[in-house]
């Protein structure tokens, strides 16, 4: 294609000008691009630590902050009575943690014990051994299956535990499994605890009385998670005898994912106004290395027109001159985009988190072309338009 | 209409407006070129002469009157029209030969051709033999900068001949170049003539002029003499 030629020619003979011309561009897409890389790590490390989190089940507790926290406390007896009355509800088991010295051999941790059930809490493979079994919570079995990070602890040396007695206080329990080191991903949070027991263990050795702290519901329809969450607060306000002034709180991974995406889009929002901004600055820069390029080239316009180039054929020429400029500067910026939101990325993001997303590049290159495609044509047919417009034997005379 | 007429104009007028006031620049021109004639237009500043070549060369319309060029009336053609009769009848030759300074000498003879729609590969083989023609075949991807005046002139008529068109228009074709190098485009434009082609020439330089087979003079925005010359009385070189 001539035109392409011919634009490139002129881009090229003016190397410092074309340079100059595309560096709000550059800056621009840049910071876009290096934004969105790191925003799409930090979301992708994010969404790996809640993939810990089953999709099937919430949690339920009272809210902390109100007079009546005692009288919000379930009873063991509302979790049978809610499994049998709230339709969506699956299984219902009491959660629980306490802080325990465990100790095996001569190593010794603080580590919060945990009742978990099977399917367990989290949703992490396994690294040694096996999970609770259904054997193990029908009998209250002292079995524990330890987190990745209680397992170095207490067994520095490695090897499979599964067999071994640990001792949380005075209490013996035998290692079944240990779970695998989680992807940690940017929140710093771990789901359920580190010594995990049979729930119906914990109820035996920890609670006291009749009353539990939270509960964990598995249901059998995800898609209705909300509604059978209120569900269940009502049936637990109607068992505990008690009004809406008293307030419960419920944790689940889509409740949480929903706020997480709230926070990202607002950060989208806000780059793509820096984005916007960054555009129209550039895009008048543009407009306006074409609209003195024109005026340079009347003569050569003319002589053009003489010829017998045809309106469209001047019009294209300037058109795709402005393309080939804003292209040029969308693609070094997209390419120094990558390569820095990578490198933070790298830097950063993988090594606190260990978490590598793949860099958007489908993104980065739809972002780019619409970049290049707006300023060319918002500032591009402008100038290309008033070139095709000139008069041949005005601009012929033009010294 | 006489087909085999070059040009054929009959009673062009051109009036400019500037605000209420109407200035004529031509009053009534009445001109038949032949195919294969060889004019040259003359005439002082202000007598119309640019004006009309600016009519002859479809780069402006007529206020009135009727204008045919190869024996098709382009009196009131609209600017895409008129670009397209320009590029197929028309080659121009300007004083400042206005090539395209960042293109080599075969680019720019095939630039009407890539303006025609001509493939590349038709285009260069083209632009080639028009090169030869006026003799800078080995200057061929030399840019106009790397180019004497005379030889930008040479490839300036290349490109305005590269589409075989029924008239070369040439403004003060030796104005921008000495007097050793103007008779060697002389010498040129004359050999085209003598190859049949139809050419018109502006110029205000009487000793150009003379090269043409027929002068016509301008003043006023008419014609006032339209003679033709004698060649055998013109002592060359």
């Amino acid at each position: 294609m001539m035109y392409f030629e011919e634009a490139l020619r002129v881009l090229v003979a003016n190397k410092m000008r074309t340079f100059l011309t595309t560096i709000g561009l550059i800056i621009g897409v840049f910071a876009v691009i290096s934004i969105e890389v790191l925003g799409h790590s930090m979301a992708g490390s994010i969404s790996e630590t809640l993939g810990a989190l089953a999709d099937n089940s919430f949690i339920l507790f009272p809210g902390s902050f109100q007079g009546d926290f005692a009288r919000a406390a379930m009873r063991l007896s509302d979790l049978d009575n809610i499994v049998a009355t709230v339709p969506n509800i699956s299984s219902a088991v009491p959660i629980g943690g306490a802080q325990e010295l465990v100790r095996y051999g001569h190593n010794v941790g603080r580590f919060r014990l945990f009742s978990d059930a099977n399917p367990p809490f989290a949703n992490l493979p396994l690294a040694y051994g096996r999970y609770l079994s259904d054997d193990d919570i029908a009998s209250a079995a002292d079995a524990t299956v330890l987190s990745w990070a209680a397992y170095q602890r207490l067994f520095p040396d490695g090897g499979d535990p599964s067999g071994e007695s640990v001792y949380a206080g005075t209490h013996r329990y035998v290692v079944v499994g240990v779970l695998a080191k989680p992807r940690q991903g940017l929140l710093n949070a771990t789901f359920g605890g580190d010594v995990s027991i049979p729930y119906t263990t914990y109820v035996r050795e920890f609670v006291h009385g009749d009353r539990i702290f939270a509960a964990r519901f598995t249901v059998r329809d995800t898609s209705i998670i909300p509604e059978t969450e209120a569900a269940v607060i009502n049936r637990v306000r109607q068992l505990r005898n008690i009004g809406k002034d008293v307030q419960y709180k419920t944790f689940d991974k889509a409740a949480f994912t929903g706020g997480i995406d709230g926070v990202f889009n607002a950060v989208t929002i806000v780059v793509g106004l820096i984005g916007a901004v960054s555009l129209v600055v550039a895009g008048i820069g543009v407009m306006n290395i074409m609209l003195v390029s024109i005026n340079e080239r009347t003569r050569e316009i003319g002589t053009r027109k003489a010829i017998g180039a045809r309106k469209g054929q001047i019009l294209m020429q300037f058109f795709i001159e402005a393309a080939l400029l804003s292209s040029f500067g969308c693609f070094v910026g997209m390419a120094l985009g990558l390569l820095a939101g990578g490198l933070i990325n790298s830097i950063f993001i993988v090594k606190l988190t260990g978490y590598t997303a793949p860099p958007p590049y489908a993104q980065a290159l739809i972002i780019t072309l619409t970049f290049a495609a707006i300023v060319t044509l918002a500032f591009g047919s402008y100038p290309a338009y008033r070139a095709a417009s000139l008069d041949p034997i005005e601009a012929l005379r033009y010294e | 209409m006489n087909n085999s007429r070059a040009i054929d104009l009959a009673q062009i007028t051109k009036t400019y407006k500037t605000g209420s006031l109407e200035v004529p620049a031509l009053q009534g021109i009445d001109l038949v070129v032949e195919r294969g004639e060889y004019v040259a237009i003359m005439g002082p500043s202000g007598s119309g002469k640019s004006t009309l070549m600016n009519i002859i060369g479809c780069l402006d319309r007529p206020t009135s009157g009727s204008y045919h060029l190869d024996g098709e009336d382009v009196s009131h053609l609209d600017d895409n029209a008129l670009a397209t009769i320009r590029l197929r009848k028309l080659g121009f030759v300007f004083q400042g030969f206005n090539l395209l300074a960042r293109t080599d000498a075969i680019n720019n003879v095939a630039l009407p051709l890539f303006y025609a729609g001509v493939s590349t590969r038709e285009r260069r083989a083209r632009a080639l033999t028009m090169l030869t023609e006026v003799g800078l075949a080995d200057r061929a991807h030399h840019k106009p900068s790397e180019l004497s005046g005379g030889q930008q002139q040479r490839v300036a008529i290349a490109r305005a001949l590269v589409n075989d068109p029924a008239v070369l228009l040439a403004d003060e074709p030796t104005g921008n170049l000495d007097t050793k190098t103007s008779a060697d485009i002389m010498a040129l434009i004359d050999q085209l003539h003598a190859g049949g082609r139809t050419i018109i020439m502006v110029t205000h330089d009487e000793n150009i002029a003379r090269n043409a087979r027929r002068v016509v003079r301008l003043l006023d925005g008419a014609i006032v003499s339209d003679e033709a010359m004698d060649h055998q009385k013109v002592a060359k070189g």
